[in-house]
């Protein structure tokens, strides 16, 4: 009996021992990088729902439900099991043991049976569904590409031994007397049927065995939990819990350095812009990189990576946090002299550069870095709020603010918004071009000499550059200010006032830029005394609506689809032609994913009379991006396959003719992507992609089609 | 009388007068009689032709230095002259060369230069140049005050007017200071010798789109390239099917060019093109769509098939070549 | 070796602009910026000390006090210092004024080499550089579509439509560039930051020992300006293809091409 109480402890002691040493080296790992943002701490209330639904709820894993309900198991399992080591450290001490109160009662041992064998299953299930998409088999489109396959394997095999020692345990305590559940814990029941003819005698040597090995294995699997990816048991609530609300997507945050914006007017000396370095990481990011779980549901959602890109959000994630750990004890040593007595391997990875090439031995490759569309696929899903978009915009900053280095066509968009204030090169005045030949009078903001929007004009339309230089989008452009023409909703544009939002300078690392911009396009919104804006591009939407409060810009912004379908509710639109035709609807990702505007577009094409709607496979939250996001819009895409042919593909699969959208550059993307394919022979000559927007207006006039431009 | 002073151009293969002189001599001919300056050994017909647009004198020099060292040679002759006659005005064609010679004999002389001017007039205060400002929104007179007025002119909108006059030769012998040796021309690629240059340096670019429709047709770019010794470009659409290489992508992501002429056939003008090309200093178009976007930037559009207009012109260069 | 880059502050786009009652360009109603041909000028100057170490680049402008904005521009994509020549009398400068004034201003720093870019975009005026050249005594290359500084002289590339020329000429001279020489590169964030640093000074007319000379005395005066409304005209063709034909070769006639 002794021998049992000491063995125990003495496990735990080491067990312990070893298990802190690397918590505390993690925590000082964590600790050497930036401060967070300190809107991280902030509404403590949002943040324990988050933890309610998001940890105990297991939502975001439920969302793929074999896996999900697996992992569901698993989790309350091992919670459940947690009575079980303090009914098990209760026996070291007295082998009657049971816990206060609720210790016998039979639905404790039931549930904790329960546990046992739902676990069980659960491991057979995940180890099924490892067998069938193991990366051997399904190579790049195995959501455990490249993750660490031995690791895994051994949890699960750990997972396994915590189970089966546990039944052993149990088992022989209820031979032996000491089990403290009379009814209910139907699977130790059986076990110690098993076990009764081996004798009493034997039954209490099994029951300390059993119980040394059961608590034995556990405390080997919290050593191996510290040493391995399975940190994520202990780091994703943290990191649930410090993660952006509601979700890391919609607005970019302002560059930070030392927990504070960085101010561009006057930026210190020392400030850090961006991630140069891993220590540059927020502890955040650290956390962010300790919690993933290398699960591959990022992966599996990434256009980057279906295309066959070298992104991959988990290998980043992973590519990142094996970096940090290997330079560790560079960056925990206290001095120089420390530094130079450590050993070759970890001064070679401390040398590494965070963003480079193969050959320069970078962490991350710039084509990763890249090849990001910020779509946000990846943040959707991801079980643990793991914020890669952030991150990899992070390093886009430092590539370009710091380093200059970035794709080289992109510089033509950097030099025309910086020249002409839109990313064409255009200039300001071409802005009302698009209003040449509309049977009404567009108002423009100051034609009249006004110095603010005069009170009878509800809505500001705010064109954008693509609204008003783009062919195609002009005509979205047109049918939009049609439509509110003839829902008698007064509305005025800026002309020449207008300059680009800075969305796509923003997403590639140009904060300054941005910043310059945003600032122009807030001071002539504040002078205007802009309330109400009304836009018609899903990346205008998103920075004017959630990024433009970081810039003192607050104002109510809808998308046009939203106010449209509003109008069409109570009936000042009347689409009462039919369209007589198949339709399917593509969803930006700066609508949809960023912002949550799902319905309204659905609900203009549902009110469309004649209109045929098939959903595509991926839509809503699980949208496949265009390819022009995170400014990939203005550099080439010379890796893999198009980005856009492949969603255009998914489009076409729908049988549509017709391919909606409700954003100029998806259209543009799109619109490319369908003269591919009509080049090539797989897609009929009449498919044509539109805003909605414009089916609207048809069904509004009853007009036909217009002819397909050259 | 005090005569105009208009210097002459010749082409670089046969000598023989140009039209832009012509076109300079007609317009000389408003303010004073002219004399034009012809940098080559006078040849019969050279001095025929200016005669025949009102060249009232034809002052020439034979010194090799007009053609080895052209824009300081002229400076040295122009200014030579403009000191011995004091003209009314002195009147250079507006390319790269007669800007310079004019720049230079400008300051030399510390007299006014207009550039640019695409007309000009005498009234009472003298001579006075018609320029064309901020992108043609304005009409911009000017007149020199200081010293011989120096006006470049752009000959493309004048049509030469024939008024014969029986011109006097007159043989101009001035010694050259060493100073207009200092720049020496150290290579010379002949027009039309291959290797095109870069699209991104080209100063010539013919470029085809989506309207030529096929690959086969795409080779009407690469002809007529070589008849005006340009280099070939694509749209996106163009590098896109295949129809060019990717390095020849005129377009946002691609190559961004500034060339002195750019032919566009079969180019609707996206906005990402225009983006590209919108920097050529003179456009061409060239599509079968009235409506396509192009024809808003290009100087001179046609709206046909560029399948019909194409060869016609290819046609027509080369008709031209041969009469010449 | 010491490398002077003249520069120039234009109104941001040309479409609306007007002229002031002066009958000079009314710059005051529009943002300004560094003339997009300079921007490849300092670029260039940049390149060249990017391959040797004696180099010092100083950023020349005359203007008013807005111009400084293009300076700093010049500051930022690599010039070392900045000379702004500021004076009330020069306001309506034309071609040879502003070039007595740049020309003086770069005899009084010294030098081995001048760039320019080709043409500013406001008014097309690529006299400039030729007549600084003129003043200066030394000679010009104009139009450089490529550059490259050796030892003791300079070499350029030009293409004037009729094939690519190559000429050379010994050092002190003056060079414009045109667009055609290279893409600017991108400055980083330390080099926007530096520039706050770097050297600026104002000269005026005296400084330059200008005060009464010819400097700022126009030589040019403008008469009438009168709007025409539209704008260039873009001549349009309908014609059969034999006749478009024609008038397509006529116009590359015209202009030289052909």
């Amino acid at each position: 009996m002794t021998l049992r109480l000491v063995l125990g402890l003495m496990l735990t002691a080491v067990a312990f021992g070893l298990a802190g040493r690397r918590i505390l080296a993690l925590a000082r790992l964590a600790r050497s990088g930036q401060p967070a943002e300190p809107e991280r701490t902030g509404d403590l209330g949002t943040r324990l729902v988050a933890i309610v639904t998001e940890v105990l709820g297991q939502r975001k894993l439920l969302k793929w439900s074999g896996p999900g309900l697996a992992h569901f198991a698993v989790f309350w399992g091992f919670l459940i099991l947690g009575a079980t080591i303090v009914e098990g450290y209760g026996a070291l001490f007295d082998p009657d043991f049971h816990i206060p109160i609720i210790g016998t009662q039979a639905w404790l041992g039931f549930l904790e049976d329960l546990s046992i064998v739902a676990v069980l299953v659960a491991l057979v299930a995940f180890a099924a569904i490892r067998l069938l998409h193991s990366p051997r088999r399904d190579g790049r489109r195995s959501r455990f590409f490249g993750s660490h396959l031995g690791a895994a394997w051994l949890v699960l095999f750990m997972i396994f031994n915590v189970m089966w020692t546990l039944l052993l345990c149990r088992g022989a305590q209820i031979n032996t007397g000491n089990f403290p559940f009379e009814y209910g814990a139907f699977a130790s029941e059986a076990v110690a049927r098993l076990l009764e003819p081996a004798g009493e005698a034997a039954n209490e040597v099994l029951e300390t065995v059993g119980l040394l090995a059961s608590l034995g294995v556990v405390l080997a699997f919290l050593v191996l939990v510290v040493y391995s990816k399975h940190l994520h048991i202990g780091l994703a609530p943290l990191n649930v819990l410090f993660s952006r609300r509601p979700r890391g997507l919609g607005a970019l945050l302002p560059v930070h350095s030392g927990g504070a914006p960085v101010d561009f007017e006057d930026p210190d000396e020392d400030d850090k812009i961006g991630r140069g370095a891993i220590e540059d990481f927020t502890w955040k990011g650290m956390l962010d990189f300790g919690s993933c779980t290398e699960c591959g549901r990022c992966q599996s959602q990434c256009p980057a990576w279906h295309t066959d890109k070298p992104l991959n959000p988990k290998l980043v994630i992973m590519s990142l946090r094996d970096h940090a750990l290997a330079k560790a004890p560079y960056l925990l040593a206290s001095s120089d002299e420390q530094r130079d007595k450590l050993p070759r391997d970890v001064l070679a990875e401390a040398g590494r550069p965070l963003v480079g090439t193969a050959e320069a031995g970078g962490v991350i490759d710039p084509d990763v870095l890249w090849s990001c569309v910020t779509c946000g696929a990846c943040v959707e899903q991801c079980p643990v709020d793991i914020e890669h978009v952030d991150h990899i915009v992070d390093m886009r900053r430092y590539q370009v603010l710091i380093e200059s280095q970035f794709p080289k066509e992109a510089n033509v968009l950097l030099r025309n918004l910086e020249r002409a204030g839109d990313p064409w090169g255009r200039g300001a005045k071409a802005r009302l071009e698009w209003t040449a030949g509309l049977p009404f009078e567009v108002r423009v903001f100051g034609a009249a000499g006004e110095e603010r929007l005069p009170d009878d004009v509800e809505y500001l339309f705010w064109v954008g550059c693509a609204g008003a230089l783009d062919e195609n989008a002009k005509r979205t452009t047109r049918a939009v200010a049609q439509l509110l023409h003839e829902a008698e909703v007064e509305f005025m544009v800026l002309g020449s006032g207008e300059t680009c939002t800075g969305d796509a300078a923003r997403r590639m690392g140009q904060e300054m830029l941005f910043q310059e911009l945003a600032r122009q396009n807030v001071e002539t919104f504040n002078a205007v005394g802009a309330r109400k804006i009304v836009v018609t591009c899903a990346h205008c939407f998103n920075a004017i609506g959630n990024e433009y409060p970081q810039l003192g810009g607050d104002y109510e912004v809808v998308h046009h689809t939203q106010l449209l379908s509003r109008l069409v509710a109570d009936g000042r639109l009347r689409p009462a032609h039919d369209v007589d035709t198949a339709v399917t609807y593509h969803d930006p990702c700066y609508l949809g994913r960023h912002n949550r505007v799902f319905e309204p577009p659905r609900e203009l094409l549902g009110s469309v009379p004649g209109l045929r709607f098939t959903e595509m496979e991926r839509s809503r939250e699980t949208s496949f991006c265009c390819g022009a996001g995170g400014a990939r819009m203005w550099m080439e895409e010379p890796i893999g396959t198009r980005i856009n042919e492949t969603r255009t593909d998914q489009a076409l699969e729908t049988g549509a003719s017709v391919v909606a959208a409700a954003c100029p550059f998806c259209i543009s993307m799109l619109t490319d992507g369908v003269a591919t394919r009509k080049q090539q022979g797989k897609a009929a000559e009449e498919v044509r992609v539109t805003d909605v927007s414009e089916l609207l207006l048809r069904s509004v006039r009853g007009e036909a089609p217009p002819a397909t431009p050259e | 009388m005090r005569p105009v002073l208009v210097l002459a151009d010749h082409t670089a293969t046969d000598r023989s007068v140009c039209r832009s002189t012509c076109a300079l001599l007609t317009l000389a001919r408003r303010l004073g009689p002219p004399m034009a300056v012809l940098c080559t050994p006078a040849d019969a017909a050279g001095v025929a032709r200016l005669g025949r647009f009102g060249a009232t004198t034809v002052a020439t020099s034979s010194r090799t230095e007009l053609d080895e060292h052209p824009a300081a040679a002229r400076v040295e002759l122009l200014a030579h002259l403009a000191r011995r006659t004091a003209p009314v005005a002195v009147l250079v064609a507006s390319h790269r060369l007669g800007q310079e010679v004019a720049a230079r004999l400008a300051a030399r002389l510390g007299s006014g230069l207009v550039s640019d001017a695409v007309d000009v007039r005498l009234d009472a205060g003298g001579p006075v140049a018609v320029q064309s400002a901020l992108l043609g929104a304005y009409r911009v007179e000017s007149s020199v005050t200081r010293g011989t007025p120096v006006f470049t002119v752009r000959t493309d909108a004048v049509a030469p007017v024939a008024a014969p006059v029986e011109p006097v030769v007159e043989r101009v012998d001035i010694g050259f200071p060493p100073g207009v040796r200092a720049v020496r021309r150290i290579a010379r690629r002949p027009a039309g010798a291959g290797l095109h240059p870069d699209l991104a340096t080209a100063a010539i670019v013919v470029a085809g789109g989506r309207g030529l429709g096929s690959q086969r047709s795409f080779g009407l770019v690469g002809a007529l390239a070589e008849a005006l010794r340009g280099t070939v470009g694509g749209s996106h659409t163009a590098t896109e099917l295949g129809w060019c290489d990717r390095r020849d992508q005129i377009d946002q992501l691609g190559t961004i060019i500034h060339p002195r002429l750019y032919l566009a056939l079969g180019i609707s003008g996206s906005v990402r093109h225009r983006a590209a090309m919108q920097h050529a200093e003179t456009i061409v178009a060239i599509d079968r769509n009235p409506t396509a976007p192009i024809f808003d930037l290009a100087d001179l559009g046609v709206v046909g098939d560029v399948h019909r207009v194409v060869p016609e012109l290819l046609a027509e260069i080369r008709r031209r070549r041969a009469t010449r | 070796m010491r490398v002077v880059v003249l520069v120039k502050h234009v109104p941001c786009a040309l479409r609306g602009m007007g002229f002031g009652a002066d009958h000079t360009l009314d710059r005051a109603a529009r943002r300004g910026q560094l003339n997009e041909p300079d921007e490849y000028a300092v670029d260039q100057a940049l390149q060249i000390a990017l391959r040797r170490r004696d180099v010092q680049i100083t950023a020349v402008t005359m203007g008013p006090a807005e111009a400084v904005g293009a300076l700093r521009k010049a500051l930022i994509l690599g010039a070392d210092e900045a000379v702004h020549v500021l004076d009330d009398r020069l306001h309506g400068s034309d071609a040879l004024g502003t070039a007595r004034v740049l020309a003086a201003a770069v005899g009084r720093l010294g030098f081995d080499l001048v760039l320019s870019g080709s043409a500013s975009s406001d008014s097309g005026m690529s006299a400039v550089p030729a007549m600084v050249a003129e003043l200066l005594g030394v000679p010009v290359l104009c139009f450089a579509d490529l550059l490259r500084v050796r030892e003791h002289k300079v070499e350029i590339g030009r293409d004037d439509g009729a094939g690519l020329q190559a000429f050379a000429v010994a050092l002190p001279a003056v060079v414009s560039v045109t667009e055609r020489c290279g893409e600017p590169r991108r400055p980083t964030l330390a080099a926007t930051l530096d520039a706050h640093h770097k050297l600026l000074r104002t000269w005026s007319l005296a400084d330059l020992g200008l005060a009464d000379g010819d400097a700022g005395v126009a030589t040019t005066v403008v008469r009438t300006v009168t709007a025409r409304p539209g704008g260039a005209e873009h001549v349009v063709l309908a014609d059969a293809p034999e006749v478009a034909a024609i008038r397509v070769a006529d116009f590359l006639a015209a202009h030289q091409f052909l």
